[in-house]
C-alpha cells in the first residue's frame, strides 16, 4: 500500500503528464505514416530520454508505442495504406466503409475499439502480469507451432469470394516468406545472388505495395473516373452500435493479450485471430469485408490489445517480446534498472507509477485520437487526383525509409503489380500477408522442434499443444461449414432473382 | 572557337586536378568542417545503435559538429557494411564496426561484398562485450566441468540469437575445443532465446552478457563462466571458460565488440585525429555510466592497436567456422 502511495506520488507530476500527452500524439501520427512504425519512432525517441527520470521516460515511449499501434488504423481505413502491418486487417471493413462515405465511422469506432482494448490490456499487465507471464514461458516451440496452425486457420475468414483463390494467395504469401537466410543452416533461398535479398523480403515494403498501390495504379489506369468531391463526413458510431460491437471488442482484447504475452508472436496475428473470430461467430458475418464496423471493431481490439500485454513479459520476466520492448528494455538499462521480479522488489513504486502512468495513457489516446481524426478525416474529402499522388509519395518515401534502402522501393512497385493483378482478378490480398508474416514462425517452430527433441511426440507433450491442435481442428470444420453454406445461400440468391 | 574551348577544357581539368591535389593536404587541418554520419548496419533500437547514438551525441560534443545516426540494416549487418565500404572517402562517413561485420560475416560469407581488411581503415576499437555461459537454475549442472560430465551422453541442446551470431559461434567454438556433441537451435535474437532456456528448452547458452544478467541476478540462469579470458567486472565471481581447468578450453576468448573504422583511403591525419576524439569520448563520465549498465567493458587503443586486433578476430572466427562447417555459399 505504501509502495502504491509513492508510485502514485512519482507519477504524479508536470513532466510525467507531458510526456505522455507528447508520446501518444507522436506516436499517432508516425503511426498513421506509411512505412515509419512505432517501433521507429521509439527508437528514435531513446536519445532524449537520456537526460529524463527514469518513470518519464519510460512513459514517453510507452506512449509513443500506444499512439503508433492506434495510428497505423488511420491511413489503412483513409486511403488503404496501413501504418502498420498490423493495420492492415483494418483497411478489410474500414476502407469500403470510407468509400461509402463513412470514414468518421470507420475511424471513430477504431479509435473507441483501440482504447478499451489498450485499457483492457493495461488491466491485464497490472493485475494478471505474473499468472500471464508463467503462461506465456510455456509455449515453447511445438506450442508456438499449433498456435501459428490455429492463426493460419484464419485465411477462411479473410478469403473473400473465392476461398480457393484465397488459399492461393495464402500459400503465395508463404512462399515470399521463404526468401532469404534459412534459420538453421543459413542456406540461400530464393535470393538469386541479390544482397538486398538475404534476409528477406522487408515487410513494410510488400505491405504498402500490396494494399496502397493497387489503388493508384487502379486509379490512373481508370483515367475517365469522375472527380468525386464529398461533403464533410460526420458520421458516428452511435452507442447501440458500439454496445453491439462490445462483446467482439472483448474478445479481441482477449486475443490481444493472450498473443501479446507470448514472446514474437506479434501484432498482425492478434488482429487477423480477432477479426477471424468475430466473422466466425457475428450474426452480420455475410458483411464482413463489405464495411461492417463489427470487422473495424475486431481487427483494431486485437490488434491494439497487444500494446499493454507486451510489457508483461518485459516488466515480470525481464524478456523484450518485440523490438519496441526491446527498445524499452534499453531505456530501462540506461537508468540502471533491470526490468524482472527483482523490480518488483526493489523499485516496487516505480513500477506502481509506471502502472498509473500507462492507465492514464488510455484516456489520452482516446482525446489524442479524436483529435487526429477530426483533422484526418478530411483527407477522405480530397478528390482521388489530388489525394493519390500524395499517397503514391508516402509509398515511396515510407518503403525507403525503413531500411534507407532503393531497394526497398523496388520491392514495393513490385509487389504493388502483383496486388492490383490480385486485385483484378478477385484474389483476397489479406491472406497473403498472414501466409508472408506467419510462415517464418510456422516454419521455425517446426524446425525448432524437431531440434529440440527426435521425438515426434513433442507435438503432443503439453496441454497447450492439445488444446491448440482442437482448436485448429474446429476452427477448420466450423469455418468451411460456414463458408460452404454461405455460398450456397448466394447462389440460391442469384438463382431466385 | 575551337582553340578557345580547348583552352577552357584545359584550364577545367587543370583546376580539378589541383583541387585534386590540394584536397587531402588541407582536408586533415580543417576536418572536421560538417556534419558527420555513423553507418549502423542494424535497425534502429538495437545494441548497436543505441551504441552508436550514444557515441554520436559525445562525439558531437566533443568536435563541436553535428554526428548523426544513419541506420542501413539487411542481410545480416554485411549490406550496410557493403554501403559503409563504399562511402566517399573523406572523414565524413565512419562505420560502426562489430564482432559480426569485422570478425564472423567474412568467414561466414563466401560471397562478401566487402573486403574487411582492405576496404576500411580500423579507428578506435570501442567496447567489448563477454558472452556468458549460462544454464537453467534447474539444471544439475553447476559448474563447466559438471556440464560437460552430463553433456558427454549426447542429447544436449545450445540456443542462440542465430546461425553466424557470437553467441551461435561462441557455442561451436566450445563444442569444437571440447569435442562434446551439442545440437544447435537457433532462434530470432536473443529475446526468443532466453526464455526458451528458463523453460528449459534448450539446455545451455552463451549468451551477451547484457542480455543474461538479469535473469542471472533474480537467480533464474546459473552462469557457468564467461567467456572472455578475464572475469567480467558485472560478475567477479564467475570464472572463466579459459581458466575452468578442462583440456581444450585454456586460452576460449570469444566476445561482442564495437569499435568506429573509415574508408581505407581516408587521410591518416583525419583518422588520428577521430581516433584521439574518440578515446576522449569513452573516457567521459556520460560513456562509463552508459558502457556500465550494458556490462561492457570500455576498450580505447590506436588504429594500430585496433587493425591487430580485428587480424586476431578474423583468424579466430575463420577457424571456428571452418571446423564448425557454418558458411553461407
Amino acid at each position: 500500500m505504501d509502495a502504491l502511495l509513492q508510485g502514485l506520488e512519482l507519477f504524479l507530476s508536470v513532466e510525467n503528464f507531458v510526456a505522455i500527452a507528447i508520446g501518444v500524439a507522436v506516436g499517432v501520427i508516425v503511426g498513421s505514416i506509411p512505412g515509419l512504425t512505432a517501433t521507429m519512432a521509439v527508437a528514435l525517441a531513446l536519445p532524449f530520454t537520456f537526460g529524463l527520470d527514469p518513470v518519464t521516460s519510460i512513459l514517453l515511449l510507452v506512449g509513443i508505442y500506444k499512439g503508433g499501434v492506434y495510428g497505423g488504423s488511420i491511413t489503412a481505413i483513409l486511403v488503404k495504406a496501413p501504418g502498420t502491418p498490423a493495420a492492415a486487417c483494418s483497411v478489410l471493413d474500414g476502407y469500403p466503409l470510407a468509400q461509402s462515405g463513412k470514414a468518421g465511422k470507420a475511424l471513430k469506432m477504431a479509435l473507441y475499439a483501440s482504447c478499451t482494448a489498450d485499457l483492457v490490456s493495461n488491466l491485464a499487465l497490472i493485475f494478471l502480469a505474473g499468472t500471464i507471464a508463467s503462461f506465456a514461458l510455456q509455449f515453447g516451440a511445438p506450442e508456438y507451432f499449433w498456435l501459428i496452425c490455429f492463426s493460419l486457420t484464419v485465411v477462411i475468414s479473410i478469403s473473400g469470394t473465392s476461398l480457393l483463390k484465397g488459399l492461393v494467395s495464402g500459400l503465395l504469401g508463404l512462399l515470399v516468406s521463404t526468401v532469404g537466410l534459412d534459420l538453421v543452416y543459413g542456406t540461400q533461398r530464393f535470393t538469386f545472388d541479390n544482397f538486398n535479398l538475404m534476409s528477406g523480403v522487408s515487410y513494410i515494403p510488400l505491405l504498402i505495395g500490396l494494399f496502397a498501390l493497387p489503388e493508384v495504379i487502379d486509379f490512373y489506369l481508370r483515367k475517365a473516373k469522375p472527380l468525386a468531391v464529398r461533403g464533410a463526413d460526420a458520421s458516428r458510431v452511435s452507442w447501440p452500435e458500439f454496445r453491439r460491437c462490445l462483446p467482439t471488442i472483448l474478445r479481441g482484447s482477449g486475443i490481444g493479450v493472450a498473443i501479446g504475452a507470448i514472446p514474437g508472436a506479434g501484432a498482425t496475428a492478434a488482429a487477423f485471430l480477432s477479426y477471424g473470430e468475430a466473422k466466425r461467430t457475428s450474426k452480420r458475418r455475410e458483411n464482413f469485408g463489405k464495411g461492417e464496423i463489427e470487422g473495424v471493431a475486431a481487427a483494431e481490439s486485437g490488434n491494439n490489445g497487444v500494446a499493454g500485454a507486451t510489457l508483461i513479459p518485459l516488466l515480470s520476466l525481464g524478456i523484450p517480446g518485440d523490438v519496441v520492448t526491446a527498445v524499452i528494455l534499453g531505456a530501462f538499462m540506461l537508468h540502471g534498472l533491470t526490468p524482472g521480479p527483482l523490480m518488483f522488489e526493489q523499485n516496487l513504486d516505480m513500477i506502481y507509477a509506471i502502472f498509473v502512468g500507462i492507465l492514464f495513457s488510455s484516456v489520452v489516446l482516446l482525446i489524442a485520437g479524436s483529435v487526429a481524426i477530426r483533422q484526418f478525416v478530411r483527407i477522405a474529402d480530397v478528390p482521388p487526383h489530388i489525394l493519390l499522388p500524395v499517397v503514391l509519395l508516402f509509398c515511396v518515401f515510407g518503403s525507403y525509409a525503413v531500411q534507407n534502402q532503393m531497394f526497398d522501393i523496388l520491392v514495393m512497385f513490385a509487389f504493388g503489380i502483383v496486388g492490383f493483378i490480385m486485385m483484378r482478378i478477385g484474389m483476397a490480398a489479406a491472406p497473403f500477408l498472414i501466409g508472408f508474416i506467419l510462415g517464418p514462425l510456422f516454419e521455425d517452430n517446426l524446425r525448432r522442434s524437431f531440434l529440440i527433441s527426435d521425438d515426434l511426440g513433442v507435438f503432443l507433450r503439453s496441454p497447450i499443444c492439445w488444446i491448440f491442435i482442437a482448436l485448429t481442428v474446429f476452427s477448420l470444420i466450423v469455418g468451411l461449414r460456414r463458408e460452404y453454406q454461405m455460398r450456397r445461400t448466394a447462389k440460391a440468391v442469384e438463382a431466385d432473382s | 572557337m575551337a582553340t578557345s574551348l580547348k583552352n577552357m577544357k584545359a584550364a577545367v581539368l587543370g583546376l580539378a586536378a589541383a583541387a585534386a591535389l590540394a584536397l587531402p593536404a588541407v582536408a586533415a587541418d580543417d576536418w572536421p568542417s560538417k556534419r558527420l554520419t555513423i553507418i549502423v548496419p542494424y535497425s534502429a533500437g538495437g545494441a548497436t545503435d543505441v551504441l552508436a547514438r550514444q557515441v554520436a551525441e559525445l562525439l558531437g560534443n566533443d568536435l563541436d559538429e553535428t554526428v548523426t545516426v544513419e541506420n542501413r540494416p539487411g542481410a545480416g549487418a554485411t549490406l550496410g557494411t557493403t554501403q559503409a565500404a563504399i562511402a566517399r572517402p573523406d572523414g565524413y562517413t565512419l562505420f560502426m564496426g562489430q564482432v559480426s561485420s569485422h570478425g564472423i560475416a567474412p568467414a561466414v560469407y563466401k560471397n562478401l561484398q566487402y573486403d574487411p581488411i582492405e576496404d576500411f581503415s580500423p579507428v578506435t576499437l570501442l567496447i567489448s562485450i563477454p558472452n556468458v555461459m549460462v544454464v537453467n537454475q534447474e539444471s544439475s549442472a553447476t559448474s563447466v566441468a559438471e556440464f560437460i560430465t552430463m553433456a558427454r551422453d549426447g542429447g544436449m541442446t545450445f540456443g542462440s540469437s542465430g546461425v553466424g551470431s557470437s553467441i551461435h559461434l561462441s557455442g561451436e567454438m566450445f563444442k569444437s575445443r571440447t569435442g562434446l556433441e551439442l545440437t544447435h537451435v537457433p532462434f530470432r535474437g536473443s529475446g526468443e532465446a532466453v526464455p526458451a532456456l528458463l523453460a528449459g528448452d534448450v539446455d545451455v547458452m552463451f549468451d551477451n552478457l547484457p542480455s543474461a544478467i538479469p535473469h542471472i541476478q533474480s537467480g533464474a540462469l546459473r552462469a557457468l563462466a564467461v567467456t572472455t579470458p578475464e572475469p567480467a567486472e558485472a560478475l567477479p565471481e564467475v570464472g572463466t571458460l579459459s581458466e575452468s581447468g578442462i583440456d581444450g578450453l585454456e586460452g576460449f576468448a570469444a566476445r561482442s565488440w564495437f569499435g568506429i573504422l573509415v574508408q581505407d583511403d581516408v587521410d591518416p591525419g583525419i583518422v588520428a585525429k577521430l581516433s584521439d576524439a574518440l578515446n576522449r569520448v569513452i573516457a567521459t563520465p556520460e560513456f562509463e555510466a552508459f558502457a556500465e549498465t550494458r556490462g561492457a567493458q570500455i576498450e580505447g587503443g590506436t588504429p594500430q592497436a585496433f587493425a591487430s586486433f580485428i587480424d586476431e578476430e578474423l583468424e579466430k572466427w575463420r577457424v571456428v567456422v571452418d571446423e564448425a562447417g557454418v558458411s553461407v555459399e
